[in-house]
């Protein structure tokens, strides 16, 4: 066993390169993600019957669509309509608009939830527009949204190891590779959930942190 | 794609049912049992359940599948793709619904629990004449979205061999180099199930919201 | 000759939580057929001394006995387990202050419950004492009801009912009426007059001082965790010993002026 160890050891450089871009993938779709949410909100709660029906109808058909099969039809699928990906543009398409949906769910959520009262002060004193949104909006928006968000990146941190199946090489595909030459399948795929928890005991402490910020300001 | 692959398409269908069930029914008692030795503070084994709980929440199911299918003949288990699955589904979905159900027991009223206690229920009676009764009502809008969930990540079984509905639809499309049709049919098998449970849930909420309020 | 039983024996109870000590070196006894009132002002440990007496809360030093029996240590002194404190508490019936009612269950089955699961007795025995305590506490018609749909004073008084159905030898009271709105008060301490008047032993910690001082047998006074006082409710109230007891009194008295009791 040990023995298995020093050989995924040797193998480091692929694992590491791998659970870099694990994370690479993670945040890039994580922030496109968050910031395509930011789009789709407003129009989800429109007073246009027509954008937000639309949209609404997006965010439900992602929440019942399983994510591999979504990256299945991006990357396999879309070829047919004549638009070829390579396997990173796919990955990181499929995660970025499927978790779209779930960031805008969790956006709206959030602002249902929020008080009225310290915007409109806001606009009684004059702050307008970008500002507004910028300076009185967003920050209260965010830490309460702050561990929903978290959860939702652990999630797209998961979700791109399915990614595998379409020989993306991140750190699933990593772990499996080392385990199909060296035969050390427990080693290599322990390693990479360790390296997955340790990813994810970040992004909670992340968490923590913005919900400590958020407490002190409750 | 013609009526035989369809025919396909709707055996995964059957397998990717029957394994979702094997996990959820199997997961849901053992996430229960996982989630009271935290709540009873057994010593060294609630340890144990929380950075297994921990561990598997952060852990890709496909990585976990790809674990045990590789590794336990490695050390002599024989293990099938369709026993891996269950084991993969059940080690997972166990792990969420410890979460779910501990969150219940942790706000569970004490004074309840202490009225048990005056009158002389021993532990085995007030977990299952007070607690439990109240604590499924509380948990299951969670344990149906952890349901869903767990519908949602079935198609990574694919990856072990086992033919669900993804793999069904992966193998027509390289048949037949018209993948979209198949994925489309995927779809549409898949969604009304999720939906179906989503809408559950959203129910079980709603319904739960107008009794308290009553 | 008068029958004088002992059924509570308290022999130097202490208890701290953290640095702070709730409870230093209490002791008293309760003689069958007395209602004890436990009186003091917020913080002297009232409460946690009632939750000493059937091992909710377990105290740090100090023995209680019920009849003779010591509560939560067994005769080779160790410490009993769940299942040996369960059967002694089967003994002690206890009232809580936000009345502790099991809302899955109708106010009938929250009374037959524990007779059935817990002292085994026949289902058709326990719905027919079951119904009488209902009849006895005025709740009748609320028997299929849950508690959810009760006023605080109906809670309270099915409450005192389901510690009855088990035939306690002891009643415990932790505030019974605190958390009720002042005109449904009335209720539940005309059921407990009542008891009082049948001969039930009572230990009831309260800050109805009229109700004390009507249906009081003794009064104990507790303060920072100490018996300060103890005597009959006339001596109390109007001859006080001590001067804590005496301010604690003086400010009974102006809150009722005030219209605040």
């Amino acid at each position: 066993m040990i023995h298995d160890f020093g050989i995924v050891w040797s193998e480091r450089s692929l694992l590491l390169s791998g659970l870099g871009n694990t994370t690479i993938l993670s945040i890039l779709s994580a922030v496109a993600a968050l910031l395509l949410g930011f789009m789709l909100t407003p129009a989800l709660m429109s007073k246009q019957a027509w954008l937000s029906w639309i949209v609404r109808g997006f965010v439900d058909g992602m929440r019942c669509v399983p994510f591999l099969l979504f990256a299945y039809i991006v990357y396999y699928g879309l070829p047919s309509l004549g638009l070829r990906l390579d396997n990173w543009t796919s990955g990181l398409l499929a995660l970025t608009i499927y978790n779209a949906a779930y960031m805008a769910e969790i956006l709206r959520g959030a602002w249902a939830s929020q008080p009225r009262e310290p915007i409109e002060a806001g606009v009684a004193f004059g702050f307008s527009n970008l500002s507004l949104f910028r300076r009185i909006v967003l920050p209260p928006l965010l830490l309460a949204a702050g561990p929903v968000i978290g959860n939702q990146i652990i999630q797209i941190v998961k979700d791109s190891a399915f990614l595998t199946i379409i020989a993306l090489p991140e750190l699933t595909h990593a772990a499996a590779s080392i385990q199909s030459r060296h035969y050390v399948p427990f080693a290599a795929f322990i390693t990479a959930v360790f390296l997955y928890w340790g990813l994810c005991l970040v992004i909670e402490a992340g968490v923590t942190t913005i919900d400590r910020l958020a407490a002190a300001r409750r | 794609m013609s009526a035989g692959d369809l025919l396909a398409i709707l055996q995964g269908a059957v397998v990717t049912v029957t394994l979702s069930l094997a996990g959820i029914l199997i997961g849901l008692p053992i996430g229960l049992a996982l989630a009271v030795l935290r709540w009873a503070d057994v010593p060294i084994v609630a340890r144990i359940v929380a950075v297994y709980v921990s561990v598997l929440r952060a852990t890709p199911l496909v990585t976990l599948l790809l674990l045990l299918f590789f590794a336990l003949p490695n050390i002599g288990i024989a293990i099938g793709p369709i026993s891996a699955a269950i084991l993969a589904l059940v080690m997972n979905t166990a792990a969420f619904n410890c979460e779910v159900w501990r969150a219940s027991l942790m706000n569970f009223p004490k004074d309840q629990y202490e009225a048990a206690q005056s009158v002389g229920m021993n532990a085995a009676l007030r977990f299952r004449r007070i607690v439990l009764p109240q604590i499924v009502r509380v948990s299951l809008p969670g344990l149906v979205n952890e349901m869903s969930l767990l519908i949602k990540v079935t198609p990574v079984l694919a990856v072990v061999g086992v033919v669900d509905i993804t793999r069904a639809a992966v193998r027509i499309g390289a048949q037949t180099y018209d993948p979209l049709p198949p994925f489309l049919v995927a779809i549409a098998l898949y969604a009304p199930i999720v939906f179906l449970l989503v809408s559950l849930q959203r129910w079980i909420e709603r319904r739960q919201l107008r009794m308290a309020a009553a | 000759m008068r029958d004088v039983t002992k059924v509570l024996d308290v022999v130097g109870i202490s208890k701290h939580f953290g640095d702070l000590e709730v409870l230093r070196d209490i002791s008293f006894q309760v003689q069958k057929g007395e209602t004890v009132c436990v009186l003091g002002p917020s913080g002297s440990g009232k409460s946690t001394l009632l939750r000493c007496i059937n091992w909710l809360e377990r105290p740090d030093a100090g023995q209680i006995y019920l009849s003779g029996q010591e509560i939560g240590v067994t005769a080779g002194g160790v410490v009993m387990g769940d299942r040996e404190l369960s059967h002694i508490r089967t003994h002690i019936g206890m009232v809580f202050q936000h009345f502790a009612l099991w809302p899955h269950l109708t106010v009938l089955q929250n009374l037959m419950e524990a007779p059935i699961q817990v002292q085994k007795r026949p289902k058709a025995e326990v719905r027919e004492e079951a119904l009488a305590l209902l009849a006895k506490v005025g709740l009748s018609d609320k028997r299929d009801v849950f508690p959810a749909k009760l006023s605080g004073g109906q809670k309270q008084r099915v409450g005192i009912a389901r510690a009855l159905a088990m035939k306690p030898d002891l009643l415990l009271f932790d505030e019974p009426t605190s958390a009720l709105d002042p005109e449904l008060v009335g209720e539940v301490l005309v059921v407990m007059r009542e008891l009082a008047r049948e001969g039930m032993t009572m230990v009831i910690v309260t800050h109805e001082m009229g109700f004390a001082r009507e249906a009081a047998t003794r009064v104990l006074f507790l303060d920072h965790g100490r018996v300060v006082e103890t005597g009959s409710p006339e001596q109390f109230f109007s001859r006080p010993e001590t001067d804590r007891a005496r301010q604690f009194i003086q400010r009974y008295a102006n809150d009722a002026a005030n219209g605040r009791r």
